[in-house]
């Protein structure tokens, strides 16, 4: 990322998206996202949010239309470079995909592990993680036996541990009570401080309705802006 | 964290999680060694036993009179002319008369009353080395029959036929125990896998979502093939030598098996046997990778 000002994170170009049968997610949605801007997407459930994730990542190919992700065609990605692009992508699921036979530890440094870091970096991470969250009691417990709210954190945490450059939050604070929707979003206003850009997929009018980022609404698979975003 | 340190935790991960199948799967392929490096070992001593058979063999063609210089150097080219022999003595009817007193040894009074030209004469030949096969011995046989004079050919047919068609049962039987250890390894280490893989789809989706390389996701199950092909083909292997000792002391002693020296694998065959099965695990456990990868 050389000009954080400038240069686009996320492009996408008349980008369609059709599940079969033949159920329109997308149609024709053209954004520019560039490096360091936080986004709130907002929509009705159905509206093609999470799709719109998933086509970030390379989880979903769009039927029609152009996503770059730092300039890079993702459906030209594959193999090792698919591999070390999805490295600098955070994404935290709205279903969380944690492995629930795994300790919290453990699923947060998945995603560092891939990454080869050593141990004992890992390790610091994953505490300072957890503190920042209200989760350190749960450092060594299984996600199985976590409540929604704290898996749900969890996600979160394994999703920016990697510090990715560009990080993608499904519906962040749905199982979250006030304190924890703060805690949240004070790590993901604190990682896009530091130069993360940031989408994050909600409902949940409360935690864009006070700032000042761009609000993006799909509405019927297409995609409207209804505020204009300051960079910070 | 370096790569090969980041495998081997997934690795030990991975047996400490499934340990009961990994065990399943390591005990199937040793028994698959086992079985077939059993009947393996059986043929290869049945061979050397073959080799000492054939180092003893020769023929001994009955003559209905004894020849004379000039027809038995006639009767040396014939017998050349199928094929170099190591050596072609002919024994003429006092000599035999005189072998057989030997071997009767004390009872050799017997003899007394008997002429000593009542034993036909004969030569013995002794065939090349490489003259072992049944059907070189038996070709020979019977163009030896056909020679001018001759009355018949003996070499110990019916025992060694029978002990031939036993080495070929025997090498039936390794090839079929090889097919089974093929069956069992690729097999039973690819289905291992693939249960695997099915029984931590989510954990191996999510690991292609943050990013993890083929390699980083491939590597693990490869190296459970190799450890199932290495410990499977230890276990097997030691088992057998286990076994092969203990019949060694529980028959030693005068016994027909003390007739021949049963000796067990040299170590370029084990080694031969150890790379094999962990090839064949391997390949099982790369052909589920590969289709769950490109999947």
């Amino acid at each position: 990322m050389s000009d954080q000002s400038t240069n686009a994170m996320v492009e996408l170009i008349k980008v369609s998206k059709t599940y079969r049968p033949n159920i329109r997610a997308l149609e024709d949605v053209s954004i520019s996202i560039r490096s360091g801007e936080m986004v709130f997407i907002t929509g009705r459930s159905g509206a093609g949010k999470t799709t719109f994730l998933k086509l970030l990542c390379k989880m979903e190919l769009p039927t029609k239309g152009l996503v770059e992700i730092d300039g890079l065609d993702i459906r030209k990605m594959q193999g090792k470079r698919l591999s070390l692009l999805r490295q600098q992508i955070g994404v935290a699921y709205q279903d969380f995909k944690l492995l629930t036979d795994r300790t919290v530890a453990e699923n947060i440094s998945i995603a560092m592990e891939v990454s080869y870091l050593k141990q004992q970096i890992v390790r610091k991470r994953v505490r300072a993680l957890l503190e920042e969250l209200d989760l350190s009691d749960k450092h060594s417990s299984m996600t199985g036996d976590l409540s929604r709210g704290e898996q749900q954190r969890v996600a979160l945490a394994r999703a920016v541990a990697n510090s990715p450059k560009l990080i993608l939050v499904d519906e962040p604070t749905g199982n979250l009570d006030a304190t924890s929707t703060g805690l949240v979003m004070d790590m993901l206003a604190a990682l896009n401080n530091s130069g993360a850009t940031i989408l994050i997929a909600t409902h949940d009018h409360t935690i864009y309705r006070d700032v000042d980022h761009r609000l993006l609404e799909l509405r019927s698979g297409q995609m409207h802006q209804l505020r204009d975003g300051v960079m910070q | 964290m370096s790569f090969i340190f980041a495998v081997l935790r997934q690795v030990f991960r991975n047996f400490r999680q499934t340990w009961v199948s990994q065990l399943m799967t390591m005990l199937t392929v040793s028994l698959s060694v086992f079985i077939f490096a059993f009947f393996y070992l059986v043929y290869n001593n049945m061979l050397s036993i073959g080799d000492k058979l054939g180092y003893d063999l020769r023929l001994i063609v009955y003559l209905e009179e004894e020849p004379i210089p000039e027809l038995q150097e006639q009767l040396r080219r014939k017998i050349l002319a199928f094929d170099e022999v190591e050596d072609i003595h002919f024994v003429s009817k006092a000599e035999a008369f005189e072998r057989f007193k030997v071997q009767l040894g004390e009872d050799q009074d017997v003899l007394e009353d008997m002429p000593e030209d009542f034993l036909p004469p004969s030569i013995e030949v002794v065939p090349l080395k490489n003259l072992r096969s049944l059907n070189q011995v038996k070709l020979f046989s019977e163009y030896l029959s056909k020679l001018p004079g001759t009355i018949k050919v003996q070499y110990g047919q019916d025992w060694i036929e029978r002990f031939y068609y036993f080495t070929r049962l025997v090498s039936i039987i390794v090839v079929l125990s090889a097919g089974l250890l093929i069956l069992t390894s690729v097999f039973m280490v690819s289905y291992k896998i693939r249960l695997t893989i099915i029984g931590r789809k989510a954990e191996l989706e999510l690991l292609k979502l943050v990013g993890a390389t083929n390699s980083y996701i491939r590597t693990p199950f490869l190296i459970e093939g190799i450890l199932h092909g290495l410990l499977g083909s230890t276990l097997g292997l030691t088992s057998l030598l286990g076994l092969f000792y203990w019949i060694k002391m529980k028959f030693s002693g005068p016994g027909i098996l003390n007739i021949f020296e049963f000796s067990f694998f040299q170590p370029p065959a084990i080694v031969m046997i150890a790379i094999v099965s962990i090839l064949l695990c391997l390949t099982g456990s790369y052909t589920s990778m590969r289709k769950y990868l490109r999947a």
